[in-house]
């Protein structure tokens, strides 16, 4: 009996870093992600405030509720700015500061747990 | 929910079969906390930990994560690929730190309207058995519950490092302050997600560590001093710039200074409020 099975296969070629405006410049060109609070939208353009409380700019965001956390999964395109890929909406109460002590976490002591 | 009949279909399915033998009671009341690490519920884990995880013998043996023998798993990603069967549902489970595969039996009614709600794009909270088939390894998941409170992805990654710390700190012999307690209370909001789990994850963890004892407030206070950009600090760090970011109370920072002070781990810089990692960094 012949059995056909579908792997599927552990992939950690291409981790998604976790970022927020004073790391986004370390990893310019790579996929990241970060929670951003959109405080201006300007067509495909939003200006978003990052969970360490700077101006983050993401391009490729549909409308969004102002004020509402969305986290954004996209390429890192400059050090002030992601073009998003996939994005969620984190809701209204989203705890920034534990998200960004995530952040610090995930690039600095534990950096292996993630990256 | 964990009904006999569900671990008999899965020997039969998976053709080499892994026993449950020690998954009697998936909960985390177990009173002995240093006998058997098995039996301690589920870990948080990244994928990236998972990738990196050895088996301790053959393809139905444990895996070795942290040092520490870990069978059943706790993840929270995203749900990609998912293709539903008549037997099972698949999907990958992406985390960020990467992809995993992940399988759910359906046996019962309850999976099948469980696994309906899941779908591509979501985030999800997986809870299940490690295993490895042909070397792949993969999770066979018990329990696939949507996030709705998204504290919980910076909650579980938080529990990932914690449990990390924890492990290695049990390695190096140190005994942790009753294990145990720590470890129900945080398995405690993951299974009560479903029925409103609304704490931010820091008030919880504060909360956890001042009834762990001092262990892991040492711990914290020394990890701070340990960034890089304390380090970089030439008098130090103010130790209410420690009870701030740390959201402990000043006398535990104090009680923590002077124990890690006590180890030779830290010292005082320009006066008795500031303080420095002696480690070069």
């Amino acid at each position: 009996m012949r059995v056909i099975v579908n792997f599927q296969h552990m992939d950690t070629s291409s981790p998604t870093v976790f970022v927020n405006a004073e790391l986004l410049p370390m990893y310019v060109g790579r996929k990241v992600r970060a929670v951003v609070q959109v405080t201006q939208s300007d067509g495909e353009i939003k200006t978003g405030k990052s969970t360490d409380e700077r101006q983050l700019i993401i391009k490729g965001l549909p409308q969004v509720p102002p004020m509402t956390h969305v986290e954004v999964i996209g390429i890192a395109e400059s050090e002030q700015s992601i073009h998003a890929e996939t994005w969620t909406n984190f809701g209204n109460t989203f705890d920034t500061q534990s998200y960004n002590q995530v952040c610090q976490l995930a690039n600095g002591d534990f950096k292996g747990l993630f990256l | 929910m964990f009904s006999s009949s569900q671990f008999e279909s899965n020997s039969a399915f998976s053709g080499g079969g892994f026993t449950f033998s020690h998954q009697s009671q998936p909960s985390d009341s177990d009173p002995s906390p240093a006998k058997s690490r098995e039996t301690q519920g589920l870990v948080p884990v990244t994928v990236k930990q998972i990738s990196e995880a050895s088996q301790s013998g053959d393809e139905k043996s444990t895996f070795v994560i942290n040092g520490v023998d870990v069978a059943n798993v706790t993840l929270v990603g995203m749900v990609f690929d998912k293709l539903g069967r008549n037997t099972d549902v698949g999907f990958n489970l992406d985390d960020g730190t990467g992809r995993i595969g992940c399988r759910r039996w359906i046996n019962e009614n309850f999976d099948t309207i469980e696994m309906e709600k899941i779908l591509d794009g979501m985030y999800v909270r997986v809870n299940g058995h490690l295993k490895s088939f042909k070397g792949v390894k993969q999770v066979v998941a018990f329990s696939v519950r949507p996030v709705t409170n998204f504290d919980e992805v910076a909650f579980h990654f938080i529990d990932c490092i914690h449990n990390h710390l924890q492990s290695k700190s049990q390695l190096q012999g140190v005994t942790p302050i009753q294990p145990q307690s720590v470890d129900m209370s945080f398995n405690t909001p993951v299974k009560n997600e479903s029925t409103g789990y609304q704490t931010a994850p820091s008030t919880q963890l504060s909360g956890q560590f001042s009834s762990d004892g001092l262990k892991s407030c040492d711990q914290l206070v020394l990890d701070y001093l340990q960034q890089p950009s304390s380090i970089g600090q030439e008098k130090g760090i103010h130790r209410d710039e420690l009870s701030q970011h740390l959201k402990l109370p000043v006398d535990k920072i104090m009680y923590s200074i002077r124990a890690l002070e006590e180890e030779g781990l830290i010292y005082s810089t320009i006066d008795e409020f500031h303080y420095k990692s002696t480690a070069c960094g």
